[in-house]
């Protein structure tokens, strides 16, 4: 028997409580892992997206749109290579769901802007000659089991149609993003077919390209300059941003995922300090016999510690292993509105909270180890 | 010279305000090798002695001295060491730890040695085996009877082979069979192995395998070396 398996044998001195514990704790930092991981994309932004792309959008709110005149006055600032833009159109494909990205933009400069996006040349170009034409995600394809060459009604609660029914697009192909961890890809069809059948010229972003990344916050500041006491104002900034931003109408999922977390890890303190505790409690006589048999204070308060360390620390690798495994299994599953990504800081910090954990609550039986009379403790057992 | 020597030891407890002393210059010699049963009445300060001499605890007047050294003079981590390189203890309740089996127990001493895994399971199988239980070295506490584990507890004792036992009525919690059998191997072990052993006792019979007995009453010892050694 070695000291390792020595600790481990007084660890699991009580296997159910201990074992009930460690499953506490696994739960815990697995929803360590699971939160920080859509959270960390609330707070850093959506790191798949170009960082040389800017939108401009209406300085009050993402649902006031622009006029479409505004594409030429930012084309013209310095340092601006291409513009586009597109307009929420929030399709609803199959009765009962909440609708998936659907946005109705420019064909012909839209995938100049999004050069990273890939799409056959013979379906682009069916795409910008056909007025109804439409070009959908693959994963939106696979998710619906369309094919090529079918026709897809779409119901808007925007835009409901004033013929009534849904607006019938046809499918004739599909996009996927270079970027593997971006799955924010919207159904895709003509604006001119919405600004044709709404009567109205206004846009809901502009999206556009620069020379020079470093140049971003200049050229947004320029934009929103250009159009400053206008009946029109925008507020520019990067894309990934505006996405940032985008999702947090949500909420501020920052400040729930660290409310959530706090609750349960203060809960996980106050349950694996109680096991801790009452293990000590119940080991006084063991631990007065360990000191007798030559075990010196600071050796006994270490295995204390050590116990702790341990528990909290084998719990954590379990609950980031599985979380993480969880993340890589969920990320392509999860609506472009609450994306998931894996970040290592998220197993770094959860691996300081647990060795922050087990000192935290190993400590005070550890110092009462420490203090342990052999004499008053035998006696008083 | 004496291998342990109390000298003008007195011990005073206090709690809160009251003072309580449990002894009074007091003064013991053992010899090395000798088999001491130490007797008396409850509160005599029998297992006070007991812990002086095994470094549990200090006089609050007088030295204890083992082997020529004062135990005064060692700091809490060299007299920890000094004791697992030099005591053995057997309790009255046995004080296993649970969660091992018996071999595990008997090791636990071992792992304040710098052997290896090895060597340390085969020294504790051999102390099992002086104590005649080889065959439950996997058994735990809760599998084996009172005699057993207070076999195992000796095996324990004296698994880094210490040269002083002390034991603080090893055959308390036992039935009469049991009892015997503990005073025989103690006897063994301080005859055969030359363990000097100190055992405090309530029991005459536990005594008669003493090679001496000493008396303690308020503060006074006086001794006595049976006439005949029992076995």
């Amino acid at each position: 028997m070695g000291r390792i398996q020595f600790l481990i044998r007084c660890m699991f001195r009580h296997k159910l409580r201990t074992t009930l514990t460690m499953l506490s704790l696994v739960t815990a930092f697995l929803l360590f892992v699971l939160l920080r991981s859509v959270a960390v994309v609330f707070e850093t932004g959506w790191v798949s997206f170009d960082e040389v792309r800017l939108t401009t959008q209406s300085k009050y709110s993402m649902i006031e749109m622009l006029p479409l005149s505004h594409r030429d006055a930012i084309l013209s600032i310095n340092g601006v290579i291409d513009v586009t833009h597109a307009s929420w159109f929030g399709g609803v494909f199959k009765e009962g769901e909440t609708g998936d990205a659907t946005f109705a933009i420019d064909p012909e400069t839209y995938f100049d802007v999004y050069s990273d996006y890939t799409v056959d040349p013979d379906q682009l170009e069916e795409f910008k000659t056909t007025r109804t034409a439409a070009l959908a995600p693959e994963s939106l394809i696979e998710k619906y089991g369309w094919e090529i060459g079918q026709k897809i009604p779409v119901i808007s609660p925007i835009f409901p149609n004033p013929e009534g029914g849904p607006f019938v697009f046809d499918l004739v192909g599909s996009y996927s993003s270079g970027n593997e961890g971006n799955n924010f890809l919207a159904f895709l069809f003509h604006y001119e077919y919405l600004r044709d059948t709404f009567a109205f010229g206004s846009v809901g972003w502009y999206t556009l390209t620069i020379d020079d990344p470093e140049r971003a916050d200049e050229i947004s500041r320029e934009i929103d300059q250009r159009f400053e006491n206008s009946s029109d104002e925008t507020r520019s900034m990067t894309e990934s941003e505006s996405f940032r931003q985008f999702v947090s109408q949500i909420g501020d999922i920052s400040l729930m995922v660290t409310g959530i977390l706090s609750a349960v890890f203060f809960t996980m303190i106050l349950l694996t300090a109680n096991t801790m505790v009452q293990g000590y409690r119940e080991r006084i006589p063991e631990l007065a016999v360990m000191k007798t048999l030559g075990f010196s204070d600071s050796s006994v308060s270490a295995y204390i510690l050590a116990e702790a360390l341990l528990m909290c620390c084998v719990s954590a690798a379990a609950g980031i292993g599985i979380g993480t495994l969880l993340v890589f299994s969920v990320q392509e599953y999860m609506p472009p509105m609450i994306p998931i990504y894996f970040d290592p800081v998220t197993c770094a910090w959860a691996g300081a909270i647990a060795l922050g954990l087990g000192v935290l609550v190993g400590s005070a039986p550890a110092i009462n180890a420490n203090r342990l009379v052999i004499v008053d403790a035998l006696h008083a057992h | 010279m004496s291998l342990v020597s109390l000298q003008s030891v007195s011990k005073t407890y206090t709690k809160g305000r009251e003072r309580v002393d449990v002894l009074a210059d007091l003064s013991l010699d053992i010899q090395r090798n000798d088999f001491v049963a130490l007797m008396g009445p409850s509160g005599s300060g029998k297992t006070t002695v007991l812990n002086l001499i095994g470094g549990l605890d200090h006089p609050t007047l007088g030295e204890v001295v083992v082997d020529g050294e004062s135990l005064r003079s060692f700091s809490p981590g060299k007299l920890a060491r000094w004791r697992s390189q030099n005591i053995g203890f057997v309790f009255q309740f046995y004080n296993l730890l649970p969660a091992l089996t018996a071999q595990r127990n008997v090791e636990l001493p071992l792992l304040l040695t710098k052997l290896r895994g090895k060597e340390r399971k085969n020294n504790a199988l051999t102390a099992l085996d002086i104590v005649g239980l080889a065959d439950r070295s996997k058994h735990k506490p809760s599998q084996l009877s009172g005699g057993q584990q207070q076999r195992v507890a000796i095996a324990r004792a004296i698994v880094a082979d210490p040269s002083i036992l002390v034991c603080d009525e090893p055959t308390g919690d036992l039935d009469r069979a049991n009892a015997e059998e503990i005073l025989d191997l103690l006897q063994t072990l301080n005859q055969k192995h030359e363990k000097t052993i100190v055992m405090v006792t309530h029991d005459p019979k536990a005594a008669d395998h003493a090679k001496t007995t000493v008396y303690l009453d308020k503060g006074q010892l006086s001794v006595q070396e049976p006439a005949s050694q029992g076995n």
